[in-house]
């Protein structure tokens, strides 16, 4: 176990990342902390992936002088599923920014009990 | 290969490409645009029912025609273009229904976005129907989830933004998870296409190796996808995103956008993981515990809250809460009931959002009960459809709710390890919801004295229209439910 | 069996007149709603006349799933209960053409009152148990406006708890019946019981669970103790003529409930002997007993009838619960008289309201001399519930004392009768202060200002039909009881 561990320590890293974003989208009452923390967790995954799809002394899956033999290069999926992450995880933090600041041009505080408890006096 | 077989793809390409098009459209076009590919889908989706029925098998579609490992993938059998056709009933009538009110509701402005904002909605939800790669599934997961959040925030006020934000997190917790477990995926089997993993997993529970893992993975794509579609407790955003939204929205966010979540888990626990492994696993059980748990916190909270809408919101945590007790149950008898109670759930909660506005227009735009006294009378159509709605909720004979309420005693029965807990928790249910719906339909047909404005049927055609499809498809589903579970069940059998 | 589309259509035609009538225009005169309500009273009666004439008729209306149908038979018990239920319904109709010109909304009242009585129709074909309970449930939900329909604060409430008892009950019932629907081979009612022996005993300890369950929830509607209490709040507070079709008919719905589960479903053998015959055997005695206490308390004339609903129905149930045939003819007989008599009582009741507006029954000293045949008619009707020989109530509770002393039910041979005994007295502790005080006032009583207040020929005329039947079927009881030797030696 404890050997298994240090060898793929990238994965150990990448999921307790994960494990800190993960607990900062959930527990972090500022907003903005909040979006820190998706992004943390986002980029564990692509750590994780990037992990996976790298072996060592492989290139990346480029033609340059010749093809050669498979052996000779890496994954490119794991890449490929990083990119189109990244993407996602873009538009998703834009949206949740934009959100945001109209939160805080309403309510002008971050804090989403804060902004809870003006709600409930609104009445609405 | 025969035409119709391209249907799928068409259908996602086709409400995507609506989308961007609507973009550069004015209100109007934009709104026929939309109306005529929701039922252009719907046909399409009609005759590949038709197709697969007559063929009686499924098909994979490869996506520009890379073989197995490399490429892209769609399937389509029997209960995926079941569910596409009526997702896009749903869908079509829930927007007919609230289309008066989302011209004084939202800017006007602000249409042509809404109907963008549809257009990515029907194509993400039946790309999860469709797709057969996790990773496409996980794009079109977050797809959904920004636009079902523009759904939530396009009338804009506190509530609703704050009802996106806190939708937004959860959803992105969930979607989190669900990320981290596909990849987990990924790395224990090498495939992101559903046969070959199922293949590998098979393989890897045979040698016995890698179950630990396995389990967490299971865990943790079962729990994100619970996440994302409102189980108990992760259900806090509900009632403020159904309950203030336009009415159109939240018809299609409670009874499409979390039933898409629904049905993707139960896709990948047949074609992905297997339905063996999954019984054998403890998470079934864990996913039974909260369904339960929803079924009575729903039910409660419903009973106590004030305002009619968020009742109804309440409610759903519920009826999500009854379909995870069907999939907890961990037989093919409870899955077919699960599937059965998406579809009755869907058309019945779409019914009582649409009807609900119907009622609270006739109040002077109040929600609270004291203020919908008599509304019944004030307009005749939404009175008598609310009804409709809370009689099959409450599952008398005849309507929706009775047939999935059925179907799911029946499932526990064949469970002799969970019969009861199932049996006492769905008998405790039915009469909370009796106790609620049936308080708001005594309420709306009290006469009172108030000086709001009587409707009649005439004036809002098309509202009217709606109201009295919404029924005839309850009571449809009601009583020719036979035919529907024959096809799940056949649906469900061609998945594994 | 003989398939014919006839069987629905006594069904069919009240609910339609009923629907028709709460969606006529209101501007339509009351006399209009009145012949219309008539209508559909005594053609809905001449159609069940056609559809009893017809013999073993029945009718598949659709499948609900493929093991589920919808199914009307016509047996024996549903042409006994059926013919009840015609006959109260329109004896209560009439009445109400006068009683409810002091109410509002008659059209509302009308409407729903030829609903129930399509749905009770429906519900006493009922082949099998799924259509039973669709009927049942219809039958609690549109009987609910008779309840609260002057719309008081105290009505809703009462139509709310009448609501939430009978719904307790009804998903009490479908418990039940997701288990029978598991391991029974069919649903459809079949005297002597539908399941397999080798299913029963291998299931014994869960399948008595689920019988008793039902037993239960059935009770709700007929008011058995523990569930009783919706019964004596929902029933004064409806109009005199909607209470009486509810005490004489609606709570007869559990009877037959329990008719039904007990011996077309689980079988009379079953359950002989067992915990369940037990403890319902003791419910339904503790409930004839508390339910004459209770009366015998109560100041409210029409409460005071409620609670004697709640005393008389574990009458029949106590008959039931025996597994005895001559018990279960008492039981039987005693559903028909007390539908007739518990009728009689409230119309007479209403009467005197309608007329005096007098609710308690200290204040009715002297109502003998102002209302004298309602008063007759009340104490006639008053002795036949008591069981004095030769009215009706003698006749059932005959079967019902026999039965039980040859029954062989340990302690309950003797106990029964006694029970039955000591509640006939408070019965008639109940009851007959109103005719004594009615007819004998006593000397301080005012004659002078004393005046005739009879009530008028529609509500006389239900009221004194209905006295007959309640005395003259004590006198000749060969035809029904001949009728009922045909068929309840074959439910045991």
């Amino acid at each position: 176990m404890g050997a298994n561990l240090f060898a793929n320590y990238g994965e150990a890293v990448a999921v307790i990342l994960f494990g800190i974003g993960f607990s900062n989208l959930l527990l972090q009452k500022n907003l903005i902390k909040k979006i820190i923390g998706l992004n943390i967790m986002d980029t564990a995954v692509y750590l994780f992936l990037a992990e996976k799809g790298y072996i060592e002394g492989r290139m990346a899956p480029i033609v340059v002088d010749g093809i050669q033999s498979v052996d000779a290069y890496i994954n490119p999926i794991p890449s490929g599923l990083v990119l189109t992450g990244i993407v996602v995880s873009v538009s998703v933090t834009a949206l949740m920014l934009s959100l945001t600041i109209r939160l805080y041009r309403r309510y002008h505080t971050l804090d989403l009990d804060e902004i809870s408890t003006q709600l409930k006096k609104e009445g609405r | 290969m025969a035409f119709v077989q391209n249907f799928p793809f068409f259908s996602i390409v086709l409400s995507m490409f609506a989308g961007t098009v609507s973009s550069v459209l004015p209100q109007k076009p934009a709104k026929y645009l939309n109306t005529a590919v929701i039922c252009i889908v719907g046909t399409m989706s009609a005759v590949l029912l038709g197709f697969t029925l007559q063929t009686g098998e499924s098909f994979t579609y490869m996506m520009g025609h890379f073989p197995a490992p490399w490429g892209n993938e769609i399937r389509a059998g029997v209960l995926e273009a079941a569910m596409a056709l009526f997702f896009c009933i749903i869908m079509l009538l829930s927007l007919l229904g609230g289309r008066k009110k989302l011209l004084g509701e939202v800017e006007i402005t602000k249409h042509n976005l809404y109907y963008i904002l549809i257009n990515l909605l029907l194509s993400s939800l039946l790309a999860l129907i469709y797709t057969n790669d996790l990773f496409t599934a996980y794009v079109f997961v977050e797809i959904n989830t920004i636009s079902a959040c523009g759904l939530i925030m396009i009338r804009e006020n506190g509530r609703t933004i704050e009802a996106a934000v806190r939708y937004m997190i959860m959803s992105l917790l969930g979607s989190g998870l669900l990320l981290i477990g596909i990849c987990m995926l990924y790395d224990l089997t090498g495939h992101l296409l559903m046969s070959n993993i199922r293949e590998a997993v098979a393989q890897i529970v045979a040698e016995g190796t890698y179950s630990m893992p396995l389990l967490v993975t299971i865990a943790l794509i079962s729990v994100g996808l619970a996440i994302k579609s409102a189980l108990f407790p992760f259900h806090s955003w509900l009632p403020d995103a159904y309950g203030y939204s336009t009415v159109s929205s939240a018809a299609i966010l409670s009874s499409l956008v979390s039933k898409g979540y629904v049905f993707l888990l139960i896709k990948i626990f047949y074609r992905v993981i297997g339905f063996s492994i999954i019984r054998e696993s403890k998470i079934i059980d864990v996913l039974f515990l909260f369904g339960l748990a929803g079924i009575i916190f729903g039910s409660l909270s419903a009973i106590k809250e004030n305002d009619i809408r968020r009742m109804i919101a309440f409610s759903s945590v519920a009826q999500i809460g009854y379909i995870y007790m069907g999939i907890g149950l961990g037989t093919d008898v409870g899955m077919i009931a699960s599937v059965f109670h998406i579809i009755a759930h869907a058309a019945t909660k779409s019914l009582l959002f649409v009807a609900a506005i119907g009622l609270t227009d006739v109040s002077g735009g109040s929600r609270k009960f004291i203020d919908l006294t008599g509304a019944a009378y004030r307009n005749k159509v939404a009175g008598v459809a609310f009804t409709v709605g809370s009689l099959s909720m409450v599952g008398v004979p005849v309507f929706a709710g009775f047939i999935s309420k059925f179907l799911f005693a029946n499932a526990a029965v064949y469970n002799s390890g969970k019969m009861l807990p199932a049996l006492v928790v769905l008998s405790i249910s039915t009469i909370l919801n009796a106790i609620y719906f049936m308080k708001t339909v005594i309420r709306i047909y009290t006469p009172a004295k108030t000086d709001y404005p009587c409707i009649t049927w005439k004036q809002e055609k098309l509202y009217a229209v709606t109201m009295v499809l919404f029924m005839i498809l309850n009571i449809i589903l009601g009583m020719g439910s036979q035919p529907i579970v024959d096809l799940i069940q056949q649906g469900l059998s061609t998945f594994a | 069996m003989k398939e014919t589309v006839w069987v629905i259509v006594p069904v069919l035609i009240p609910v339609i007149m009923g629907i028709f009538l709460l969606f006529m225009k209101p501007s339509k005169s009351r006399k209009t709603l009145l012949w219309i309500t008539a209508a559909g009273l005594f053609v809905t009666a001449g159609l069940v006349g056609y559809v009893l004439s017809l013999g073993d008729a029945g009718y598949t209306l659709f499948y609900l799933t493929d093991t589920l149908p919808v199914f009307f038979r016509v047996d024996s018990v549903s042409r006994l209960f059926v013919s009840v239920v015609t006959f109260i319904w329109i004896c209560s109709g009439l009445y109400a053409f006068e009683y409810m010109k002091h109410e509002e909304n008659n059209k509302r009242y009308f409407g729903f009152y030829l609903l129930v009585y399509g749905i009770l129709v429906g519900l006493d074909f009922s082949g099998n148990l799924v259509t039973f309970y669709m009927f049942y449930e219809l039958m609690t939900l549109l009987s609910m406006p008779l309840v609260l329909h002057n719309r008081s604060h105290e009505a809703v409430m009462a139509g709310l708890k009448y609501l939430f008892y009978s719904f307790f009950g009804a998903y009490m019932v479908l418990f039940g019946i997701y288990f029978i629907y598991h391991y029974a081979n069919t649903m459809s009612f079949t005297a002597g019981g539908v399941f397999d022996a080798a299913v029963l005993a291998e299931n014994r300890s869960l399948l008595l669970a689920a019988a008793f369950l039902m037993l239960i929830g059935f009770g709700v509607k007929a008011g058995m103790f523990p569930l009783h209490a919706w019964l004596p709040t929902a029933h004064p507070v409806a109009p005199a003529p909607a209470s009486a079709a509810l005490s004489g008919i609606i709570v007869k719905g559990g009877v037959l409930g329990i008719v039904r589960v007990v011996f077309y479903i689980f079988g009379a053998d079953f359950l002989k002997g067992t915990w369940v015959q037990t403890v319902w055997m003791t419910l339904a005695l503790l409930t004839v007993f508390m339910g004459s206490m209770l009366a015998f308390l109560e100041k409210g004339f029409k409460k005071r009838l409620a609670y004697s609903t709640v005393s008389q129905i574990s009458y029949i149930l106590f008959g039931l619960s025996v597994l005895q045939p001559v018990a279960v003819t008492g039981a039987l007989l005693h559903v028909v008289f007390h539908a007739i008599i518990k009728c009689t009582l409230f119309l007479c009741a209403g009467a005197v309201i309608y007329q005096t507006g007098k609710t308690k029954v200290e204040e009715l000293s002297g109502i003998g001399k102002q209302m004298p045949v309602t008063i007759w008619c009340y104490t006639f009707v008053s002795l036949a519930l008591i069981g004095i020989p030769p009215t009706s109530g003698f006749v059932s509770k005959w079967y019902l004392a026999t039965g039980a002393l040859q029954s062989g039910t340990g302690i309950f041979t003797w106990l029964g009768p006694v029970v039955l005994l000591l509640s006939a007295l408070l019965t008639a502790g109940y009851l007959l202060p109103v005719t004594v005080k009615g007819f004998l006032p006593g000397n301080d009583f005012d004659y002078v200002s004393l005046q005739k207040r009879e009530a008028n020929g529609w509500m006389l005329m239900p009221i004194l039909l209905l006295t007959i039947c309640a005395v003259a079927l004590g006198m000749f009881p060969n035809s029904l009881a001949e009728f009922f030797a045909a068929f309840v030696p074959q439910l045991m």
